[in-house]
């Protein structure tokens, strides 16, 4: 039994269930951050964590650091290096284990949009978004070259949908083997962890599938935040919910309670 | 030896001209941000900016806030933990700034490709999304193959993409201790600035400290940039703020939310402009503008002893301000 938890702590502490010990990590700033960082301090102590900047062997001191750079991680860093280095040599090569990314919107074939919000799809000529968000940045990157990476989102229908707007950082495409025959050297999302549970895709199709669900949360529910005809996987299960070890760990992380709000 | 060492004002007024490409930008967006050679372009009115920042910064939001940039190249382009850039966000929506999507790997290639004079660079990243796809600067032609078109590898026949290089006229890049040659060292990540600092046509540094060449020649491999490369130094402390200088100085959390609040509006960036572009006559003016107190608490960061190694060649602030020449401020 543990104590009352958010549903944004829980979204860290499954995503960070899904780090194994030893693995060469990347971490994006923000919630990312958190659940990479929770699962090196709770069950993963061997992570061999890195940040897009360049930035090895550092744990964040004083809470979340307010960006990959920040001095929260640069005062006890190991190595600075590079970009080039980061996503180019550990990344983009194939090296890295596991990443996690955020999204604004994400769809059936785990393809993300973090570029920008129009009012209906783009059309033929590209034109400004009605909302521009933060880009690609270096998720298109993890999401192309590393072995498997995480999708961490809030669920909500507005993120939910059919078929993202703009392709930012490429799932499965069209499914299938749409992903393979690009030939990325990155193997694809390989779990959406959302606040209220977990959707993996299906080997052949590479739909994504309800998973599983959180304690406060339901199928219902899940089905209702949903933008597509989302599919129940024949195991779906209920996630074990945080033990007090877990929290302890994430909060330790989460110095600054950005979970928590 | 002649010193390289020039004021903020002259570097300006001899690199930088209207429509030019312009690359600064750093280390991400909360860090290394040479945001002091910016507010400078603002104060000579420079306009028609095409922008090449790795990722976004309170640089290129400044700017383009303040509508001196028609174009512009990025990776990520929001602001990390302080969310999004709104005055980036704002131009971009209203029509008056084009911006180029690229990853923050594509911009690290497309820098290296412009480094080494490469006709192009293999791209095994951004293929097959949008990033491919879509193009702003051509924005009719849907699929887009000229942005990343695509090119076959010679030895296993694959299909992958071509980035092209980038080759701006000016780099303005942020350097924790440079000595009066152009010799650099970097604390924190380098992000970009050493593929940066070969690919540009010119390099003008602009270093939170001076140092003597001694400390060059007990750190050489730490010295990333070398003078060889570089035209001019620029001594201007505290010039990332208010995003952070690991060793230097942390971010100014107040500022950098006030900042971005401020250049969601129209009014707002006049305001900003007006108050923290304007207002100062010179290096002395800039840092009274930040405040001695704000200083000393920022300078007292957990990081500050990264910079302990070099300080027995650190120039006092009056011997680094008196070798600067070109005049007014």
């Amino acid at each position: 039994m543990s104590s009352a938890y958010s549903r944004q702590e829980m979204m860290a502490i499954a995503t960070g269930r899904e780090i194994r010990d030893g693995e060469l990590a990347i971490f994006g700033v923000g919630l990312s951050m958190l659940a990479g960082y929770f699962a090196q301090a709770c069950h993963a102590p061997g992570v061999r964590a890195m940040t897009e900047g360049g930035v090895y062997g550092a744990t964040p001191v004083g809470g979340l650091p307010w960006g990959i750079e920040c001095n929260r991680l640069a005062v006890n860093a190991v190595s600075f290096t590079s970009a080039l280095d980061a996503l180019g040599c550990l990344v983009a090569s194939g090296r890295c284990d596991v990443g996690i990314i955020g999204a604004a919107q994400v769809d059936r074939f785990g393809n993300v949009n973090t570029t920008g919000i129009w009012d209906g799809p783009i059309g033929e000529s590209y034109r400004p978004p009605k909302t521009r968000l933060t880009g690609a940045g270096g998720a298109n990157d993890i999401a192309c070259g590393a072995k498997r990476y995480l999708i961490m989102v809030s669920h909500e229908p507005k993120r939910f949908v059919e078929r993202v707007t703009y392709i930012s950082s490429p799932g499965y495409l069209d499914g299938g083997d749409a992903r393979d025959r690009v030939g990325f050297v990155g193997g694809g999302p390989s779990a959406i962890i959302t606040t209220l549970g977990i959707l993996r895709p299906d080997p052949q199709t590479h739909e994504f599938q309800l998973d599983a669900y959180f304690p406060f949360s339901g199928v219902d529910e899940i089905l209702a935040n949903t933008g597509w005809n989302l599919q129940v996987s024949a195991g779906l299960r209920v996630v074990p919910e945080p033990t007090l070890q877990e929290l302890a760990a994430l909060r330790r992380v989460d110095q600054t309670g950005m979970l928590r709000r | 030896m002649p010193t390289k060492v020039i004021t903020l004002a002259e570097a300006v007024r001899r690199y930088t001209w209207d429509g030019m490409q312009y690359a600064s930008g750093a280390a991400l967006p909360v860090g290394s941000d040479a945001i002091a050679f910016g507010r400078e372009l603002l104060r000579q009115k420079r306009r028609d900016l095409h922008a090449v920042f790795h990722a976004n910064t309170q640089q290129l939001n400044l700017l383009a806030a303040a509508g001196a940039v028609a174009r512009a190249e990025c990776g990520f382009s929001g602001l990390e933990g302080f969310g999004f850039a709104n005055g980036l966000r704002r131009a971009i929506e209203q029509g008056r700034l084009v911006l180029e999507d690229f990853s923050n790997l594509a911009m690290a290639l497309r820098l290296l490709g412009g480094a080494l004079n490469w006709p192009f660079v293999p791209a095994t990243v951004n293929i097959g999304s949008d990033l491919q796809y879509r193009r702003a600067f051509e924005p009719g032609i849907h699929p887009n193959r000229n942005k990343i078109p695509a090119v076959t590898d010679p030895f296993s026949g694959r299909q992958i993409g071509a980035f092209s290089p980038l080759r701006p006229d000016l780099a303005a890049i942020h350097v924790t201790l440079a000595d009066s040659d152009g010799n650099a060292i970097m604390l924190g990540t380098e992000w970009s600035r050493f593929e940066l600092s070969r690919a540009a046509k010119r390099v003008v540094l602009l270093a939170d400290a001076l140092v003597h060449t001694d400390c060059m020649r007990q750190y050489p491999n730490l010295v990333r940039i070398p003078g060889i490369i570089v035209e001019a130094v620029v001594y201007w402390p505290f010039a990332a703020w208010p995003q952070a200088s690991p060793g230097m100085y942390d971010v100014d959390e107040a500022h950098m939310k006030d900042m971005n609040r401020a250049l969601g509006s129209e009014e707002g960036a006049a305001a900003y402009v007006r108050d923290y572009v304007d207002s100062y006559a010179d290096l002395d003016g800039y840092l009274e503008r930040i405040g001695t107190g704000k200083r000393a608490e920022l300078s007292n960061g957990a990081t500050a002893f990264l910079l302990d190694p070099y300080r027995r060649w650190l120039l006092p602030h009056a011997e680094a301000q008196a070798l600067s020449t070109g005049g007014d401020a």
